[in-house]
Parts: structure tokens; C-alpha cells; sequence
């Protein structure tokens, strides 16, 4: 497809051709007949090699409760128009999913880092994993945007207890909410009690057995608090899995910002915070130690948000040597751009949203250059406009 | 020993003895050799035979004068040669070089040395060169000694401007008189002039044809020669006509697509080197039989070009040419901005894939802007502005 042919689709679709387009009906017909590059197994459970380089919808059902940890901007928009959102199965994740299934439990949590080029399809990969743990019924600790925590996060507060650590009280109320309505289910059923007795300040007292639920709630509910029941969250969750009541999937896309010199906050001694000063980034490197088991440990690594290491997309690269020390060991995973088969897979998938038409076989070589196979920037070049 | 300027005498070897064009031609030459001799030679000629011994006999003002200008310009060319000469020797000695050893190149070299110069101009830098090279040829005379100038049109003050507009009309004689012939023969071939590779000399080029100064008098020495393109029997008098044609620059460079070579792995290929755009510089290598991998300083182009518009640069003569998956193409780049690098290596592969396709298909690419070399580079800031043209803002206090 040329520019021309683009521009054309543009005004196309720019002018009335949005309002009247078949949009509803094609939802319909594709209930019916589903075309052959979609698979029905919608249940991530039971993907296999047999249904590599197909597309599978997210129920619609649970599509907002496994979703409720925001999206990139770009799926957003998308879920919104195609109304579902569709993951490709791919190599890595029946990968990662056969090791899920097959990981002895009773041993220490096993740890997966996920690398590969900028937009090669990373994060994508973990939502499949986390459609994964909740139809598996583990509590999933899912950390997604890390790296507005640490730029523009919405409130700073310094610690009451210890004067060097910073707080971000609204941000971790936001993390906390999400995280209960992801796991509401699990967490009812399992009914975990606390392990000790948490006593902060004079109005939040937690007696020894008292709910789980109930300490989320109140975290909720009580801002300035927030932090501290993270990091007695992660503590229980620990515990809880140690003893076998829960099975903890954590799942931290952009890991290694944790391990990154860049922030835009400054400490109490007006200089530049490290990463490492704030309570958040001490709960998530305490839920991914080597020191309980009955759990899985899988996080990606990127080159988009650490600005002082660019050079590599490589792990040992850019978690740092401090990074690399706190995971090992671990299994490192590439994920690479898509192959032929995925590339026209995908392209199927775009004419049969309507998003590029009368497509020609040297427009499918043109996208193919101007991608270079990279899931993102194909995405890009074919994406609403 | 005599220099001619004119260049039309070049055509010459071209014209076959016998035809018509032939003895016209003919006849420009021997009125050539009578009439323009340029060169300071000639005058010493008439200088030593003639004013000597002439002296008795009738001798026009104009050549009197004439002889004096010459003889003073003689004089100081040959104080400027000596104090040439005196000035290398010294610089010889200076650089510790034989002087019987030192040329021109080694005294620019000297020069260069021993006075350096940060001057932006090259022309404004110290010099020092041969006087002939310094100062201007005069022009030399062109009547005899008793005043009689050699040309027959001397007096229309522009002499071969109007020979050649009646060169044009005798043409148009002969072939009136040879068409006639034809007719009344009957047996009428005609062979119509193609004309289509080529195009009229500008004005600066006409100049230099004729040896003279003209402005207005070029549009209608070319409309009078378009008359005579028009003549049925045209043809027959191309010779002439295509003095004063420049063939077009398409058709020049035609003959100049490198052939393709072969590696070791019998892959044909074309390196390109000194691709150039803005500050960017490269070089290309396109190879056949591949399958669209394109490659920049070892990275994939995809990932060296993060904006959509490099990408679509370099992809666009690949694309034009449908060659997308048929070549695979490394380049290396340095200096410059993505943009300038991706407009390099757009012109790289465009300027390569000419051996890949067809006669045709060059002349498209052509049309498209491909084949064309963007010379243009950032101007330089000037001192006492902003930038480069633009001045600091005025203020009156």
C-alpha cells in the first residue's frame, strides 16, 4: 500500500464512511463464522503449540476485571473500536505457559526475565500470562506503569517512620484498588488471615487473624496508610503462599526502572531521589526475593524507560549489576519481532478489522521494510487514525 | 604557434568531404584563418618584420598605435616573467629544493607554507603565478599594417555574430537549390532532422562560439536558425545546425551506468561511494538476488531510523522500482542528521539500481527526482548577523 493509497483511506475514513461503516455487523458475523485466524480456545490454560500464530479474544465477561490495570494508550483506543481485545498467541508465552503449568510449586519461586527489542511485544505477553493466573485462580501482583511513579507521580509524601524513604500515597491507594478488584474473587475464597499484628499510629490497629480484605480495605480507604499496607500485603502474601493458602502469580512489566538512576522527585535533601529511596520500589523487590515459594516471579525489562541505558535491550544490561544480583537466578526469554507467519497473520487481522484495505502484494513487502517485522511499528503504520 | 579559439572548427571532422555542408564549411574556415588570431605571438610577428621595415612605407594611425600598446604590454609582461623567475629561485632556496626541480605545484606549496591564510575566499588568499596566468591576453590585432582589417565584416562591429546568421541564410540557399534539383528529378526522400536529444546553445555558450559580446541578438540568430530546421532538407545540413545544439545531459550520461560485478558468492553488486546530502556522507552497496534486508553502520534500518519519514526515504527508489525484495542493501553513514543520512542513501541506492533495471525505467526514475544529486549545504553563519541571511533585530537605541 502506498502513501497515496493511505491518504485516500484517510480522507475515506475521516469523511462519512465512520458513521455509516459495518462496524456493528461485522461483531456479529464474526460470532458466527469465525475466520481462520482466530482460535475459539479462549482459555489461556489450554494454549498449545497447535494454536501458535492465532489471534484469541478475552471473554468479554472478564475483559474489565483483567484489564483493570490500564492499558497503553494506543490498546486503548483500539480495544475501543474492534470492542475486544484479541492477544496473538506466540512462541514465548506457550512457552512461559507450559513452564507455569509444569514448575514444581513446593520449591522456591521461579523467575522469569523478559527481554527483546523496544515494541517487540513484551507487555502484551504478560497480559496473556495474566489472562493465564486468573483463570488459574492465583492472586496476581501486576505492576504495569512503574515508571509514572517515578516521573510524575501524583502526590509525595515523606515517610512518617523512616525520613529518608518518599511515599507516594495516592499512587499506591490507585495500586491497592486495582489490585482488589483484579484478585476480589481469589482473595474471598481464600479468606487469608494475617500472619501479626500491624499497629500504625493510633487509629489503624490490626489484631493477629483479622482478614486480609480488611487491611486492603482500609488501605483503600485510608490514603496515608497506604504505603505502609503494601509492604505488609506483600508480607502476608508471602506468607500465606509459604503455607500454601494462595498461589502468587507477580507479574512487573518494566522491572528494571526499579534499578534506574532517573527520577524526577527529590528527596527530603532537595536532591534527585534514586529509585531505590522509595517505599514502593522496597515492597516490589521484596515480593520478587528467592525467600518463599508456591509462586511465580515473571517481569520484562526495557529499554523505553531507563534513559541512562539505551545501548542494549540485553537483561544483564539493563537490570545492572545490582539488578542482576537481586533476580539471579533466573530464565531469561527474547522476545523477538514477528516471524512470516505472524507478520501475515496480523495483516490478516488488520484487513478483517478494516483498518487497511485493498491492500497489494508490494504494499504487503512496502510494510514489511518500514515495519521490519517489529510488532509495534506495524501496529503503527496500520493503526485508526 | 597560433592559437584558434573558435570551437566550431571541432564540427569539421564530422563533415564528409564532397556533400554541401562541405564546401560551406569550408569556405567559414578559410575566412576563420584570415580573420581571428588571437595570441601575443601574431603581434611579435608583425613587430619584428613589419615596423622595422615599414617604416618608409604608409602606415595607418590605428596599427601605429597598436604596436606601441603591444610593444609596452610585451615589455611589462616580460619585467613581471623576471621578477616571476627571481621570486621562484628565491623561494627554491627558501624551501631548500633545486631550483631546476621547482614547478608551479611546488611553489603553491611554498606559498601555502610560508604564508598561511584563514581567509574564507580561495581567490582572496596569497597567490603567486606565472604573469601569464595573472594578467589578461590582449586581444590581438585585427587589421594588417595599412589598416585593412582582415575580416569582411569588421565595420558591423560584431563580424562573426553576422557571418554566421548569413552562413545560416546561404544554407537555406543551397538547400532551396537542391530541393528544386529533387523535385525535378523526382525522386523525393525525405529524411526528417531529429532533434529531439538536444536543445539551443544558451546565450553564455553562443558567445563563446562566435568570440563576442551579444544580448538580444541570440533570440534572433535563434529563430533565423529554426527557419532553417523547418526546411524539408534540413538534414542534410545537421552538421551545421547541431553547432549551435548542446546534446541533452540524458543522453550523455546514458553511456556512463557502471556495469554490474559479481562477488565471490556470484551476487551481483554495485558499490556506490560519495553519497551526499546535507552534511551526511556514505557510501552504498546494493546487492542482488536478496531478499529486502537493508542494513545501516551494522543496524537494522529499522531500528537506526526511528521516524517513519527516514524509513520511508530510503524505501521509496526500492519501492519505485519494484525492487523491494529483490536487492539487499548496506550502507555506511557518517556526519549529519537522519534526515540528510536518509536523503545519502536514498540517492546511493537510486544511483545503484540503475544497473539493476531497464533504459526506461532510468528515465523514470529520473523524472521522479531520483537519479538527481541534492547539492545544496547548510550556508555559513556571516559575521555582524544572526545567521546566515538573516540580520540582528533593529533597534533604534
Amino acid at each position: 500500500m502506498n502513501l497515496f493509497n493511505r491518504f485516500i483511506l484517510r480522507i475515506k475514513k475521516s469523511t462519512n464512511l465512520r458513521n455509516t461503516s459495518s462496524f456493528a455487523e461485522t461483531m456479529e458475523l464474526s460470532d458466527e463464522i469465525l475466520p481462520s485466524i482466530y482460535t475459539r480456545e479462549t482459555d489461556p490454560v489450554y494454549h498449545n503449540e497447535s494454536h501458535l500464530n492465532k489471534l484469541y479474544n478475552i471473554p468479554s465477561k472478564d475483559c474489565a476485571t483483567i484489564l483493570s490495570h490500564g492499558l497503553m494508550n494506543q490498546y486503548k483506543i483500539q480495544l475501543k473500536i474492534f470492542n475486544e481485545m484479541s492477544i496473538l498467541i506466540r512462541k514465548p508465552s506457550i512457552e512461559l505457559l507450559s513452564y507455569l503449568s509444569k514448575s514444581d510449586y513446593a520449591k522456591p519461586v521461579n523467575k522469569y526475565v523478559i527481554y527483546g527489542e523496544c515494541g517487540s511485544g513484551k507487555s502484551t505477553l504478560l497480559y496473556h500470562l495474566l489472562h493465564y493466573g486468573y483463570n488459574t485462580n492465583k492472586i496476581i501482583v501486576y505492576v504495569n506503569h512503574a515508571q509514572y511513579w517515578f516521573t510524575k507521580p501524583k502526590e509525595i509524601k515523606y515517610s512518617e517512620i523512616e525520613r529518608n524513604i518518599i511515599d507516594l500515597p495516592i499512587d499506591t491507594r490507585i495500586w491497592l484498588d486495582k489490585f482488589k478488584l483484579l484478585n476480589n474473587h481469589i482473595l474471598c475464597q481464600a479468606n487469608i488471615k494475617l500472619s501479626k499484628s500491624y499497629k500504625w499510629g493510633t487509629g489503624a490497629n490490626f489484631p493477629k487473624d483479622s482478614s486480609l480484605i480488611d487491611l486492603i480495605n482500609f488501605g483503600i480507604d485510608q490514603t496515608r496508610y497506604a504505603s505502609e499496607i503494601v509492604a505488609a500485603l506483600v508480607n502476608e502474601l508471602k506468607q500465606a503462599s509459604r503455607i500454601g493458602l494462595c498461589n502468587v502469580l507477580v507479574l512487573i512489566d518494566n522491572y528494571n526502572i526499579f534499578f534506574s538512576h532517573y527520577t524526577q522527585i527529590k528527596n527530603s535533601l532537595k536532591k534527585f531521589a534514586l529509585t531505590s529511596e522509595f517505599s514502593l520500589t522496597q515492597n516490589f523487590l521484596e515480593i520478587t526475593k528467592s525467600d518463599w515459594c508456591n509462586g511465580q516471579i515473571i517481569v520484562t525489562v526495557d529499554t523505553a524507560v531507563n534513559k541512562d541505558r539505551q545501548e542494549s535491550h540485553l537483561p544483564r544490561y539493563l537490570l545492572t549489576k545490582e539488578g542482576f544480583e537481586h533476580l539471579d537466578p533466573f530464565l531469561p526469554i527474547n522476545v523477538e519481532n514477528y516471524s512470516e507467519d505472524e507478520f501475515y497473520t496480523m495483516i490478516d487481522y488488520y484487513k478483517h478489522k478494516k483498518l487497511i484495505r485493498s491492500l497489494t502484494s508490494n504494499g504487503e513487502k512496502e510494510l514489511k521494510l518500514l515495519s521490519g517485522y517489529n510488532p509495534y511499528k506495524l501496529m503503527d503504520l496500520c493503526k485508526h487514525l | 604557434m597560433v592559437v584558434l579559439v573558435f570551437s566550431q572548427l571541432i564540427a569539421f571532422k564530422h563533415v564528409k568531404p564532397g556533400g554541401c555542408t562541405y564546401n560551406l564549411l569550408m569556405r567559414i574556415n578559410n575566412n576563420l584563418n584570415n580573420g581571428c588570431l588571437y595570441s601575443t605571438e601574431v603581434s611579435k610577428k608583425i613587430d619584428a618584420n613589419d615596423l622595422d621595415a615599414n617604416e618608409n612605407t604608409k602606415m595607418s594611425k590605428a596599427m601605429k598605435a597598436y604596436l606601441e600598446r603591444a610593444k609596452a604590454y610585451d615589455d611589462f609582461i616580460k619585467t613581471e616573467e623576471n621578477n616571476y623567475n627571481l621570486g621562484k629561485l628565491h623561494l627554491s632556496n627558501m624551501m631548500g629544493v633545486k631550483s631546476t626541480n621547482f614547478t608551479q605545484i611546488d611553489v603553491d606549496k611554498a606559498i601555502r607554507y610560508l604564508f598561511p591564510s584563514g581567509l574564507y575566499d580561495k581567490k582572496a588568499r596569497p597567490i603567486m603565478k606565472h604573469p601569464k596566468d595573472i594578467f589578461p591576453v590582449k586581444k590581438a590585432a585585427q587589421f594588417d599594417s595599412t589598416g585593412r582589417p582582415y575580416h569582411s565584416m569588421f565595420y558591423t562591429t560584431k563580424p562573426h555574430y553576422y557571418k554566421a546568421l548569413y552562413d545560416v541564410v546561404e544554407c537555406m540557399h543551397l538547400l532551396d537549390a537542391t530541393e528544386d534539383k529533387l523535385i525535378k528529378n523526382d525522386n523525393h526522400i525525405l529524411v526528417p532532422i531529429d532533434l529531439s536529444n538536444s536543445q539551443w546553445v544558451n546565450q553564455e555558450n553562443l558567445e563563446g562560439l562566435l568570440v563576442e559580446k551579444i544580448s538580444t541578438e541570440q533570440e534572433y540568430f535563434i529563430s533565423s536558425i529554426e527557419k532553417l530546421c523547418q526546411h524539408p532538407l534540413a538534414n542534410d545540413v545537421k552538421d551545421f545546425i547541431m553547432i549551435y545544439r548542446k546534446l541533452k545531459q540524458s543522453v550523455m550520461q546514458n553511456s556512463t551506468i557502471p556495469e554490474l560485478m559479481y562477488d565471490s558468492n556470484n551476487r551481483p553488486y554495485i558499490l556506490v561511494t560519495d553519497c551526499m546530502r546535507k552534511n551526511a556522507r556514505g557510501e552504498v552497496l546494493v546487492i542482488g538476488q536478496g531478499s529486502g534486508k537493508i542494513t545501516v553502520n551494522g543496524l537494522p534500518m529499522v531500528n537506526y531510523f526511528k521516524n517513519l519519514q527516514e524509513r520511508e526515504q530510503i524505501i521509496f527508489p526500492l519501492h519505485f522500482t519494484d525492487m523491494m525484495d529483490r536487492v539487499d542493501v548496506e550502507a555506511r553513514i557518517t556526519g549529519g542528521g537522519p534526515s540528510g543520512q536518509s536523503g545519502a542513501i536514498r540517492w546511493g541506492i537510486a544511483w545503484a539500481l540503475r544497473s539493476f533495471v531497464d533504459l526506461n525505467m532510468i528515465q523514470k526514475m529520473k523524472v521522479a527526482g531520483l537519479i538527481t544529486r541534492d547539492w545544496r549545504i547548510r550556508e555559513r553563519k556571516k559575521p555582524g548577523q544572526e545567521g546566515a541571511r538573516r540580520k540582528f533585530t533593529w533597534k533604534k537605541r
